[in-house]
């Protein structure tokens, strides 16, 4: 069974291979720099000359695909030193989608949505990505997973069965691939392509139909994480939860932005 | 031209006769408004501060002013961090103001300032946002000294005020002192209107709320219109906005009015002796005027409804009489460390709203402060037994059960990081001066049951007590990075840059791409299993039979066996070669006939004679290819 076991090698070192080369990204030359003297203009009060450097750094070309919770989750600070509030909580927000168990982010959007009066987000969801990263849970749990499908492949042709080791297999299919399914049910990123924030100063009113003179049927809070359900144009279709109170209506587009821009540093 | 859009009124009294008229001044107004408007647009924007006092003894107030001009609206934020100074905002006003055709806006936003402590100060510059441009104030100094508070004139402290000059550090129009003004019974126009203001109290403390009531009067037989907003306030005191009045009726000395009342709630910022100026109201009264000869009679006048004449619009200015107030400073005897401003009656609850947030997540401390008072100049209530616990400033909320904000529920919700394993909230206290007492009351909240813990495991609860033991788990792991859930330094950024991508990994191609190389790997590997269990098995069925014949084949040919042995085989060859036919049979049966001849009789150890080896072979050979 030398040459099965040197095959598994092969495929699992390719795979991590495959999976550690999609998260290597080379940064920007003066990035690094950039982002220091930012950093040191939070620290001395000059938050509007941090956040300028802030918004330039996020225009760089890592950042198309990529993003750096760090950067989102300083310039957030930035904004709330500047008393923007709204744009603060968006920029956490952002932080916290790409690295859900960045603390210092949670205790700052908390913080935030406390000023701005809206209700801090807490649920099995929000715990279990504290405790840890979707990214680590799925990709942990694919490859346990896999382990798990080429020892039963293998341990099915031995001559000799040894169920303990079969049953063995059987479970870290069945816990790898279940945590890899639960870090993608947990994972704010799969509906943030579908989230947007309220930014616009005074919160826009609800309405029935996508038109300036339809019904009113409430409005929504600035700061509140809304789900875009459908688009009409410069109307969206929005709605701002799943439980009984959730409201939903028509709100003009420019009175949000999106959690996942298409330029991420742009807004 | 001074215009206030949030206090403009615009009131109608015996308006039947006139209506076409009223409704062509409105459309006018509207009109105003509308080109008023779009001048401001294309204003420029410039912010501005200043306090109403450089200096102040302790127990004192003072006002920040922050003048955005060229904006409607601007971010501003509600209190300014000050080491020793407790900084709130109070209110805003917005001016619109047209001086020859040249229209410009400001508003104005109004903090108290309240000492914690004596010495000289620095009041940082705050952070504005207006028009989607950033802009900040510049640095104020400011002095609190521990002179005994004298009752001083409103205006002594600034020693340009007597020539009628703004005090220093007060660069801004919004800003400028009213000088109080002689009392004033009635206006010119006698019982025509006249204003009358009413405040209960006229001693009263420093940061004391008390309500006022002003009423203005007009003769109900003349129609009048209500300009601009009222005007009415002096340096040292805060008069919140007011709400829109009420409009009445009411016979007095044989006429009737329409009375328009004011409510609202004034505080004194300072102590001393203060006039007040006469709050002012501009109106427009259709006056009647003297008749043309020849048609003042009777008659004309019933025709055209008791208003005959040539009717003229009169700019009046109603006052009310000057207000005389006596300001008494806040005791500083028996004032509690935790004192942060607030004057009333109030009461303390406090809630922890999450008493079991998970290991490392913050608690939140609601606390409570209900009553009636100074809400807005208050400052947050104090922690104590706050050992262990990181706390951040709190956040506030204010629910009033009235018009002016006067009574209500403050919130105050403080975030709170355990830095270690905890059982109890940190308590509150919060102290506030009682005027109808004139005495200090502090107000103490007890710590209230939670468990949290730092990042890294929560402790378990032990019984019904509350009383926790340490799990073993709270030790962090070596793999763990200690710092991962312990929040930097408040406001301090991070450091280091981690990309990462934007879409979750079920959703990226390099993930998906490594899923299917994991399927075919898994089929690979079961596909090279199979094969090498047949290997070693001596390989599929047929190609054993195909081994097995060839093996008898070269039995056969080789000559070196036996008779019987020869025919055995051969027997087995024709079963596995020659198909199943009549012949193959026939051949079978003579096979295993001679085979048993050989066996159980003689000769079958012999040799096999030549011939009968050939012959055999040949018919072997020819039952095979006929086969074929």
């Amino acid at each position: 069974m030398k040459r099965p076991t040197l095959q598994l090698s092969s495929f699992l070192f390719l795979l991590t291979v495959t999976l550690a080369s999609s998260l290597m990204v080379s940064l920007h030359a003066g990035l690094p720099e950039d982002f220091a003297s930012a950093n040191a203009n939070i620290a001395s009060g000059h938050a509007v000359e941090a956040l300028s450097t802030y918004k330039t750094l996020l225009t760089y070309p890592e950042f198309k695909t990529s993003g750096s919770a760090e950067i989102w989750y300083n310039r957030g600070l930035a904004e709330m030193q500047t008393g923007d509030a709204v744009a603060a909580s968006l920029s956490f927000r952002r932080a916290l989608l790409l690295d859900p168990s960045l603390a210092p982010a949670r205790i700052e959007l908390s913080k935030t949505l406390g000023l701005l009066g809206i209700p801090v987000p807490t649920g099995w969801r929000e715990r279990t990505m504290q405790s840890i990263h979707p990214e680590t849970m799925i990709v942990t749990g694919a490859v346990i997973g896999w382990i798990g499908a080429l020892l039963l492949v293998v341990l099915l042709f031995q001559s000799s069965r040894r169920k303990g080791l079969i049953i063995l297999s059987l479970l870290l299919i069945l816990l790898g691939h279940g945590a890899s399914v639960l870090g993608t049910l947990v994972d704010p990123r799969r509906t943030a392509r579908d989230s947007a924030v309220i930014t616009a100063k005074t919160g826009p009113t609800l309405r029935a139909t996508p038109a300036d003179s339809a019904t009113e049927s409430g409005t929504v809070e600035p700061g509140t994480l809304i789900s875009i359900l459908s688009r009409n144009g410069a109307w969206w279709y929005v709605s701002t939860g799943s439980g009984p109170g959730a409201l939903q209506g028509w709100i003009p587009s420019n009175t949000a932005t999106p959690l996942l821009s298409s330029s991420k540093g742009s807004s | 031209m001074s215009i206030s859009k949030s206090n403009r009124t615009v009131m109608r009294l015996s308006m039947k006769p006139f209506r076409n008229i009223s409704r062509t001044a409105v459309s006018l107004l509207l009109l105003t408004e509308a080109l008023v408007s779009a001048r401001l647009n294309a204003a420029d924007v410039s912010v501005s501060s200043g306090l109403s006092r450089a200096q102040i003894s302790q127990g004192e107030m003072a006002e920040l002013q922050i003048k955005v001009s060229g904006a409607q609206q601007a971010d501003v934020p509600q209190q300014i961090q000050a080491d020793g100074l407790q900084i709130r905002l109070t209110g805003q006003s917005t001016q619109v103001q047209m001086v020859n055709f040249k229209v410009s806006s400001s508003v104005v936003y109004s903090y108290i300032v309240m000492p914690l402590r004596t010495g000289s100060f620095i009041i940082p510059g705050a952070s504005i946002t207006a028009d989607g441009r950033q802009f900040r104030t510049p640095e104020l100094s400011f002095k609190v000294d521990d002179a005994k508070a004298q009752p001083v004139d409103p205006y002594a402290g600034s020693p340009q005020s007597a020539q009628g000059i703004q005090p220093p550090g007060i660069p801004m129009p919004g800003f400028q002192q009213q000088r109080p003004r002689p009392l004033q019974q009635r206006p010119d126009e006698g019982r025509l209107v006249f204003g009358e203001i009413n405040c209960p109290k006229k001693t009263l403390f420093a940061g004391e709320m008390t309500p006022i009531e002003i009423r203005y009067y007009f003769d109900a037989r003349y129609p009048v219109q209500v300009r601009g907003r009222l005007d009415f306030g002096c340096e040292g005191i805060l008069v919140e906005r007011f709400p829109d009045p009420k409009q009445t009726r009411e016979d007095r000395d044989g006429i009737t009015y329409n009375v328009l009342t004011f409510h609202s709630l004034l505080s004194a910022v300072k102590p001393g002796s203060l006039d007040v100026a006469p709050a002012k109201l501009d109106c427009e009264i259709e006056m009647p005027g003297a008749l043309p000869p020849g048609f003042d009679d009777p008659v004309f006048r019933q025709l055209m409804g008791g208003h005959a004449g040539i009717s003229q619009q009169k700019q009046v200015t109603v006052k009310t009489s000057a207000l005389h107030l006596e300001v008494l400073p806040l005791p500083k005897e028996g004032r509690p460390e935790s004192f942060a401003g607030a004057v009333g009656q109030f009461d303390i609850d406090s809630i922890v709203s999450n008493p079991h947030p998970a290991a490392g997540d913050p608690a939140n401390l609601v606390v409570k402060i209900g009553g009636r008072g100074n809400f807005k100049g208050m400052g947050a209530p104090v922690l104590t037994h706050a050992e262990g616990w990181r706390s951040y400033p709190p956040s506030d909320k204010f629910d009033s059960s009235d018009e002016l904000s006067y009574t209500g529920v403050k919130s105050f919700d403080f975030t709170l990081i355990a830095q270690q394993p905890q059982t109890e909230s940190p308590g509150c206290e919060f102290s506030y001066f009682d005027p109808t007492t004139a005495k200090y009351v502090t107000l103490t909240s007890k710590p209230l049951p939670l468990v949290a813990s730092p990042g890294g495991a929560s402790p378990a609860v032990a019984g019904d007590t509350g009383a926790t033991a340490l799990s073993p788990t709270s030790v962090p792991s070596p793999g763990q990075n200690p710092n991962k859930n312990v929040p930097p330094k408040e406001g301090q950024p991070l450091s280091g840059i981690n990309l990462r991508s934007w879409t979750t990994p079920m959703q990226r191609s390099e993930f998906l791409i490594a899923t299917l190389a994991m399927l075919i790997a898994t089929a690979a590997l079961a596909g090279i299993l199979v094969y090498w269990k047949i290997q070693s098995q001596g390989g599929t069925l047929a190609s054993r039979r195909r081994k097995h014949i060839a093996e008898l084949r070269s039995l056969l040919t080789g000559g070196t066996i036996d008779a019987g042995s020869f025919y055995e085989a051969a027997l087995e060859y024709a079963e596995l070669v020659v198909p199943p036919s009549d012949k193959r049979d026939a051949l079978i049966s003579g096979l295993t006939e001679r085979r048993d001849l050989l066996k159980y009789g003689s000769g079958g150890s012999l040799p096999l004679p030549t011939i009968e080896h050939r012959k055999l072979l040949e018919s072997l050979d020819l039952a095979t290819t006929k086969a074929l």
